[in-house]
């Protein structure tokens, strides 16, 4: 009964990063759309004019953050906003799993 | 006259760009606070929420310390930081940040 409690305490404890997965290869797919934009080498954003942040290899619970801040409405880009309100839960998990897989060893 | 007033103005043009693109050698000495959870280069992130900025764009990084600064983006602890920012603060920090190796473009393939 001790141990049982043990490994609830541990489950607990373990941080939301670690639980954060998701299949990069599922998330490969659902990216095909944001590759037109975030795949571009220095592709603007207009009104205001900035380029598209690179996301390749960015962490994956910031953009889960993001991409839920999106849905919700409380994070403001329209582009971003219609294309995050067309992704579940695991859509998110998925694709962003996927964008990690950008990092030091490429996806 | 003419000749000398030419070279005023592409004086001016470059003064101007030199200032947009901000001073990455200041950016680093601006960017204790910064460093404390976002790492000395952008890499190194005290939380997984919060993200990398190694190597993001510099119009990028600017366009988000104003929406930070002007509320347009909300997140209460850059809020704070973000508010005591001059203009050219936050291009300095941009030139610092975005020099260094870190994320990089989706690849279509």
């Amino acid at each position: 009964m001790r141990l049982i409690w043990i490994a609830v305490v541990l489950a607990a404890l373990v941080p939301p990063s670690v639980l954060a997965e998701g299949d990069p290869e599922r998330g490969k797919i659902i990216a095909y759309t944001c590759t037109g934009c975030h795949g571009i080498p220095f592709y603007k954003n207009v009104y205001p004019t900035y380029t598209v942040p690179k996301i390749g290899g960015q962490n994956q619970e910031y953009l889960i953050v993001a991409l839920k801040a999106y849905r919700e409405g409380t994070r403001q880009h329209a582009t971003m906003q219609a294309q995050a309100s067309t992704l579940s839960d695991q859509d998110i998990l998925d694709v962003t799993a996927y964008f990690v897989s950008f990092g030091e060893n490429g996806p | 006259m003419i000749r000398v007033s030419l070279l005023t103005v592409m004086l001016a043009l470059v003064s101007t760009q030199l200032q947009a693109a901000g001073d990455y050698r200041r950016g680093l000495e601006k960017s204790q606070v910064c460093q404390s959870c976002h790492g000395r280069t952008g890499n190194e992130s005290l939380q997984p929420s919060y993200p990398k900025l190694a190597g993001q764009h510099e119009d990028y990084l600017v366009h988000a310390l104003k929406s930070y600064r002007d509320g347009s983006r909300q997140n209460a602890v850059m809020a704070g930081f973000a508010g005591n920012l001059s203009d050219a603060d936050i291009a300095d920090l941009a030139a610092w940040y975005s020099r260094q190796d870190g994320l990089s473009d989706l690849e279509i393939d």
